[in-house]
């Protein structure tokens, strides 16, 4: 199919400025490059060509300015060159423009934080985007929920897709590629003997630093030799820094432990400081949509202290790759979590092995792109009531090639499943009825359910087994067993 | 030169406050060049330095003019300019006219910021400081609220608006109150922690009380009510901003203007009166609600609102606030009188606004 992506107005792609979701795009586009003609729609910047094709994907970039500047661009540009498939990110006031200069293309869009909320768009517009997509992918339930809550009604159309990291570049301190690294930086920066607690954020209220900062001096009279890093660019500033940076640095002004500051630390550079670490704690105390750090301090092989705010606790599970402090507020509450972490060193590490093996099972690239092919996949299958027999069989006879065998049998399932569609298509409607409860009934885990091949997007299904994301391969079939995200138990 | 970006500039020892860096100047000269004036000679008046601000007095053909660099966002500015066309060209407020460019716009972009010529008006004296001008102050500020209803921002404007921002505010003070508190207790052994420790519980406990009161009250019905309902707010109005012209008061220095319900110019001015007579005086605050009320009606529900935003702790915020830039040198012998004086005043807030909470209890 030919595919196009729409990215935000704020950075360009590749990431070479950064960004959440310049790298969630980028990162998933190798694997997804092989199954569609995929087109690139986003900001310029002067490194950057304004067109160019790198990799088998075709990118256009256009002025950066405001968004009414942006939207306005993205439909001059999608007037001219029609696509069958226009997946947005995390804009859904783009959705309704678009629609408009193409009638005919199918729309997906991802939502990376709370943009369907009343004050970013107004509900009647909120309403018709939501009438007007095929999908709304989210990157945690979180996000989904609000949305949920705010407009029932997209409830069959969301999916959870969690995101993923980079495990061959997050790498622990203790890989034979970081080991100087990290003794390094540690080296410069007096951090030798230390227990390193790493913070990586924006200084800001949500962020919540100085929670942390508070909690030091409790847990520096329980704990010796303690080290706090941050890396957060604001810290220094050649002029006036805000009220919140001025009281963080404040606090830490008096601490009797060392906090090392980074400043900013080039994107490409940010895994080394994580390799120099032992322990990762994220203080947010604002409702996160989920905070792509968690990823990268479980591939670092960090044991993680975060919050109990909106998905953040979602990837963690307890007591195995991290500890969820349930009110942020209190900084009390990170002096608990944190010392119980610190008195017990093989806890610590085995959490960390933990968070690593989950990085390297779970939150790779690759299943996040193939979930996203599913989801292109249902929503293809799902408006397209006129399609043929014949290709149907075809479709299927591609997604058959890239599938294991473990799932070969649930192709059958469903090939048997269209023939009788053909058939008779009131029987058929009760007999998949039938199957469905039978499969509900007897296999709670099992995705695909006829109820969900109509209604593809659901929310938050259980991913219990890890391991499933190893058996999936790129593309092909929407017969997958593992479908719409996990809940963490 | 086009391509320059105006940025904040620094200040020393080396410099006055009339200093603008030369680029900045050299900005100022193209701008010029877009207007049909001929311009005899200009002078720095004000800067901003940390923001990146000026403004200059010229002596034009025209008269005297004032030149103006907003330091804010341009989407900004363009909602300040366009107030301060509004209120000269539809409503014939008193703020200074606004100079269209050769190509008849209100503005010059350059640098990155907004550029603006205006009438300087002449001449302006400021009113007595006593009640008797605090009075034309307010009934001068009650006009500019009734005026400014009904402005609708140019479409390319960001809109700027406070109106529903009130539980936030009073939200981000009770976590300041926190801070100021954190940072007392980790410089214990300042001269004014002690004192500030003393007394930023009853502060933060005005606080949460005020925030409390708020949601009890109309508050949030009165904020649905909109923007162009309610009108602008001046945010920076005062003795220097409000003066007397040959015609009646004056309103100069618009450029922070903003939604939001009008009594809040009228809190603040009422309050930091206060604090400069050192004490609260029931005659001052009532009268100069009533010259306010004459320009520009108080409901009932609006007046509770007036009484709940005087019983923050305005002033102690005010000052205390800036603790957190350089702690060590804040917290010094100064700093211990000044809450001493700030506790002082505040004691005398308390029976007077009670004094006069029944006052709009007849009223629609």
């Amino acid at each position: 199919m030919k595919i196009l992506m729409v990215c935000t107005e704020k950075l360009p792609v590749p990431p070479i400025l950064g960004g959440a979701i310049q790298t969630y795009i980028a990162s998933i586009l190798p694997h997804l490059r092989p199954f569609h003609d995929i087109t690139v729609l986003g900001v310029n910047d002067p490194a950057l060509p304004d067109e160019e094709t790198v990799d088998g994907i075709h990118y256009v970039r256009i002025p950066r300015k405001v968004f009414e500047i942006y939207r306005d661009n993205v439909v001059r540009y999608i007037e001219s060159h029609p696509f069958d498939f226009i997946h947005i990110f995390n804009r859904p006031r783009l959705v309704l423009p678009i629609r408009q200069v193409a009638p005919h293309a199918k729309l997906i869009i991802s939502m990376h934080n709370d943009m369907f909320d009343a004050e970013k768009i107004e509900p009647e517009e909120a309403n018709a985007v939501i009438a007007t997509v095929s999908g709304i992918v989210t990157i945690s339930n979180y996000v989904g929920n609000v949305i949920r809550e705010l407009y029932p009604q997209a409830a069959p159309k969301l999916r959870t897709i969690y995101s993923g990291v980079d495990a061959e570049r997050f790498l622990p301190g203790t890989h034979q590629k970081m080991q100087k690294i990290r003794n390094e930086l540690r080296k410069a920066h007096g951090l030798e003997n230390k227990t390193v607690i790493l913070f990586a954020g924006r200084l800001s209220r949500n962020k919540g630093v100085d929670k942390l900062l508070e909690a030091l001096p409790a847990l520096a009279k329980k704990h010796k030799e303690l080290a706090l890093v941050i890396i957060g660019s604001k810290w220094f500033s050649e002029n006036k820094v805000n009220d919140y940076v001025a009281y963080v640095r404040a606090l830490a002004g008096t601490l009797s432990i060392p906090v090392v500051t980074t400043g900013f630390v080039a994107p490409d550079e940010i895994q080394n400081w994580f390799a120099a670490a032992d322990l990762f704690v994220c203080t947010s105390q604002w409702q996160e949509p989920l905070a792509r750090v968690h990823y990268e301090a479980m591939a670092a092989g960090l044991p993680i202290v975060t919050t109990a705010r909106g998905g953040n606790p979602e990837v963690i599970f307890a007591n195995e790759n991290g500890l969820v402090v349930e009110n942020p507020e209190d900084p009390n509450g990170f002096v608990a979590a944190i010392s119980q972490l610190l008195s017990d060193k093989a806890k610590m590490k085995k959490m960390g092995e933990k968070g690593r093996e989950l990085a390297l099972s779970l939150y790779t690239w690759e299943r996040v792109a193939s979930e996203l092919l599913e989801v292109w996949e249902q929503a293809d299958e799902l408006t397209d009531t006129e399609m043929t027999i014949a290709a149907v069989e075809l479709t299927e006879a591609t997604q058959t090639e890239a599938i294991t065998e473990q799932e070969e049998k649930q192709v059958d399932e469903k090939q048997a499943k269209k023939e009788k569609k053909k058939e008779k298509k009131e029987e058929k409607k009760a007999k998949k009825a039938a199957k469905e409860k039978d499969k509900e009934s007897t296999q709670p885990n099992e995705e695909k359910t006829t109820k969900q091949k109509r209604q593809p997007f659901i929310l938050s299904s259980s991913y219990t087994d890890t391991s499933d994301s190893k058996k999936k391969k790129k593309g092909g079939s929407s017969d997958r067993k593992t479908g719409s995200g996990f809940i963490i138990s | 030169m086009e391509r320059t970006t105006i940025e904040p500039w620094i200040v020393d020892e080396t410099t006055d406050d009339f200093f603008v860096p030369d680029y900045i100047e050299e900005i100022a000269e193209d701008v010029l060049t877009h207007y049909n004036l001929s311009v005899k000679n200009r002078q720095v008046v004000t800067t901003k330095p940390d923001k990146g601000g000026a403004i200059w007095k010229m002596e034009t053909n025209e008269g005297p003019k004032s030149l103006k660099l907003l330091h804010r966002r341009p989407t900004r500015s363009l909602f300040s300019l366009g107030a301060q066309a509004y209120l000269v060209e539809e409503k014939e407020a008193r703020v200074p006219p606004i100079i269209k460019t050769k190509a008849g716009e209100n503005y010059v972009e350059a640098g990155g910021k907004l550029w603006f010529v205006a009438e300087w008006i002449e001449p302006l004296t400021p009113v007595t400081k006593d009640l008797e001008g605090a009075k034309q102050l307010c009934y001068a500020l009650g006009e500019f609220h009734r005026l400014s209803k009904g402005y609708t921002p140019p479409k390319q404007a960001e809109v700027a608006s406070r109106v529903r921002k009130w539980p936030k505010s009073y939200q981000k003070m009770m976590t300041k109150m926190a801070w100021f508190r954190n940072i007392a207790n980790a410089y214990r052994e300042l001269p004014a922690s002690p004192s500030l420790l003393e007394v930023v519980d009853e502060f933060a406990e005005q606080a949460k009380r005020g925030l409390e009161r708020l949601h009890q009250s109309s508050y949030d019905e009165l904020s649905k009510l909109g923007n162009a309902y309610w009108g602008l707010v001046h945010q920076d109005y005062g003795w220097s901003n409000g003066q007397m012209g040959k015609d009646g008061m004056w309103i100069i220095d618009l450029d922070g203007v903003a939604f939001d319900l009008p009594i809040r110019d009228l809190r603040k001015l009422i309050s930091g009166t206060m604090a400069d007579l050192y004490r609260w005086d029931a005659t001052w605050v009532r009268e100069m609600i009533q010259a306010y009320d004459e320009a520009n009606p108080l409901t009932k529900e609006l007046y509770e609102i007036l009484l709940i935003d005087l019983a923050m702790p305005n002033e102690f915020y005010k000052n205390i606030k800036e603790i957190v830039y350089e702690p060590e040198a804040f917290l010094g012998e100064e700093t211990k009188l000044l809450i001493q004086t700030i506790v002082d005043t505040d004691q005398s807030k308390w029976p007077v606004l009670e004094d006069i909470q029944n006052d709009w209890k007849g009223r629609g």
